[in-house]
């Protein structure tokens, strides 16, 4: 087995700078399944800084990637904005009840006080054990959700994806509450020292048009990403499912690395805005990483390797989505191995000898 | 004004596609009203209607949003009409049971292919979400229904699905009852594997896929 050279902070302060690295930074992008690397079930990271912690640090220490984060799932900012959430014993929590129910009740939510609120303040905990242990080694970052994806979770999906044709003043409404909660959690991140990245799955042109996306997520978005700016740090930007119509959008809302689901074209990508922002992705979490095998992976990651490895502007080698809780320790090492074997500068001839030869 | 029926069948079609809940409704109880078939009137307006709205979602001009509201508008028409359809008529609909497998609760998927499977003439029972693997089968034998659709948007759920092929194996009722799958994480190949009949990729294809399932025989 290949070893790394640098640690990733060395590797990613080299890449920035265009100076040499041992190979492209690489990342899977694992999810809640840290737990499987400590055992434990799901469940047990409600409210538990410690474990998540815990989790994140031995899953990095296990396959040595570049960035940990800390992200459970989609819900803990609507949580501390008053709604109930399920956690199921061990799978990912889903939204169970939102806040409020009606638009005429919109006055009522207040933006969550992240020292205090639902299960924020463990997750800060978690943020401050993460980054004094890994700090000096990884880049360690604090996952948000985004104001646009939050504020469904505030009225209920299905009834805020209506509201965006029916009512647009109350879309606007529970953006603007849902972007203070935002700010708040990304500050209280910043403050810590952690690099807030954003998921904005609701923003995908699988849900919403691109003209939707202009008009109710993009105002919100580069407030958010403005606020991160000024606060001296780069962010990194998930839309889950279609985006190439917003990708231009995506830039503009200030994002320094665009991260693409599976189902968009990293080589598109690259030729329309590589010239302007760094991006990562796009291995299949699912039908690859989940459900295929070791040779599968090495083929996928070298697909994508040889999409973007010369996109202008950088390429962070990534699944197109967090990885599903049981994907195999085997699939998640192969993904790092094809990164190390590969090295740097990739080597195109090199890259397709290996995409035609078998392991 | 007098209107001829197909006037106000593609009132009623334009209507939906419009997303004009309150017209439906109108021209619905013209409908009614002047004695025409709500049978007819169901597949060549509101359905008509609902298809086109799922065209122009395949051609990026609609999306959820728009989707939703045009399905509130069609279901607003569908409450009017389903009163007066003939009992004969829904007796020969073919069934479908249709649910979002056990651990996952998300189901904005599965109610989109709810609604175009039903725009496509089948009876459409919805066990809802969170659903054992029994459940769909003993449903299923109990309607005497001839598919069973299963979505997931998790991967921790995916196992359900096969869990509900294998218990229709297991039974011998695999001939009889075919098994359509869909979802995020859900492909042609994970189908394949599990002995799924049939994968979809979105919910018109979901219908047009039970469609051919049951035009081709197989069921």
């Amino acid at each position: 087995m290949l070893l790394d050279k640098m640690t990733p902070l060395e590797r990613m302060a080299a890449y920035n700078k265009g100076e040499a690295i041992d190979r492209l930074p690489c990342n899977p992008n694992i999810a809640n399944g840290a737990s499987r690397v400590i055992g434990c079930k799901i469940s047990e990271f409600k409210g538990n800084g410690k474990l998540i912690a815990k989790a994140q640090i031995e899953a990095y220490r296990k396959f040595g990637y570049d960035g940990v984060r800390i992200f459970t799932d989609l819900y803990v900012q609507a949580e501390a904005m008053g709604a109930t959430v399920h956690y199921p014993l061990d799978d990912t929590a889903n939204l169970e009840t939102p806040p409020i129910k009606d638009v005429s009740e919109i006055d009522q939510l207040q933006p969550a006080d992240p020292n205090k609120d639902g299960h924020l303040p463990a997750h800060l905990e978690a943020a401050k054990i993460l980054i004094d242990e890994l700090g000096q080694e990884v880049s360690c970052a604090g996952g948000i959700v985004g104001p646009f994806t939050n504020a469904f979770f505030l009225i209920g999906i299905e009834k805020m994806t209506k509201l965006i044709i029916k009512n647009p003043e109350a879309v606007h409404k529970l953006c603007e509450v849902s972007l203070e909660t935002c700010i708040r959690y990304a500050d209280a991140f910043i403050k810590l020292g952690l690099a807030p990245t954003i998921s904005e799955p609701m923003s995908s042109t699988t849900m919403i048009s691109p003209k939707q996306f202009r008009e109710f997520s993009f105002p919100y978005l580069k407030r958010l990403i403005d606020f991160i700016h000024q606060r001296g740090k780069a962010v990194t930007l998930h839309v889950c499912g279609k985006t190439e119509n917003i990708w231009v959008d995506m830039v503009a809302s200030g994002a320094n690395c665009l991260s693409i689901d599976n189902v968009a074209s990293l080589s598109r990508c690259k030729n329309k805005v590589g010239d302007q922002v760094r991006i990562m992705g796009n291995v299949d979490p699912s039908s690859v990483m989940y459900d295929g095998t070791v040779q599968e992976v090495r083929q996928a990651t070298l697909e994508c390797v040889k999409q973007a490895y010369d996109n202008p502007k950088g390429y962070i080698i990534c699944s197109g989505c967090s990885l599903p809780i049981d994907t195999p320790f085997a699939n998640i090492q192969a993904m790092m191995d094809t990164a190390r074997e590969i090295g740097y500068p990739v080597n195109i001839e090199a890259l397709e000898h290996m995409k035609s030869s078998t392991l | 004004m007098v209107q001829t029926k197909e006037q106000l069948f593609r009132a009623l079609s334009d209507a939906v596609v419009e997303m004009e809940e309150e017209k439906t409704v109108t021209i619905s109880n013209a409908i009614i009203e002047a004695g025409i078939d709500a049978y007819e009137a169901i597949e060549k307006g509101l359905a008509d209607g609902m298809n086109r709205a799922g065209q122009l979602y395949e051609e990026e001009e609609y999306f959820i949003p728009e989707l939703l509201i045009c399905s509130d508008a069609m279901y607003a028409g569908l409450d009017i009409l389903k009163l007066h359809l003939k009992s004969n008529e829904a007796g020969i609909k073919n069934i479908v049971v249709i649910g979002v497998v056990e651990g996952d609760t998300h189901d904005i998927g599965k109610n989109l292919v709810k609604i175009m499977i039903e725009t496509a003439g089948f009876e459409v029972i919805d066990l809802g979400r969170d659903i054992p693997p029994q459940d769909f089968v003993e449903k299923a034998k109990e309607v005497n229904a001839k598919i069973i659709a299963l979505s997931t948007l998790m991967t921790t759920s995916m196992e359900g699905m096969r869990e509900v092929v294998a218990l229709l194996k297991k039974e011998k009722l695999q001939d009889r009852i075919k098994v359509i799958v869909g979802g995020g994480p859900i492909s042609q190949g994970f189908a394949n594997r599990i002995g799924a009949d049939g994968y979809a990729a979105n919910a018109s294809d979901a219908a047009k896929l039970a469609l051919k399932l049951i035009a081709g025989g197989v069921v």
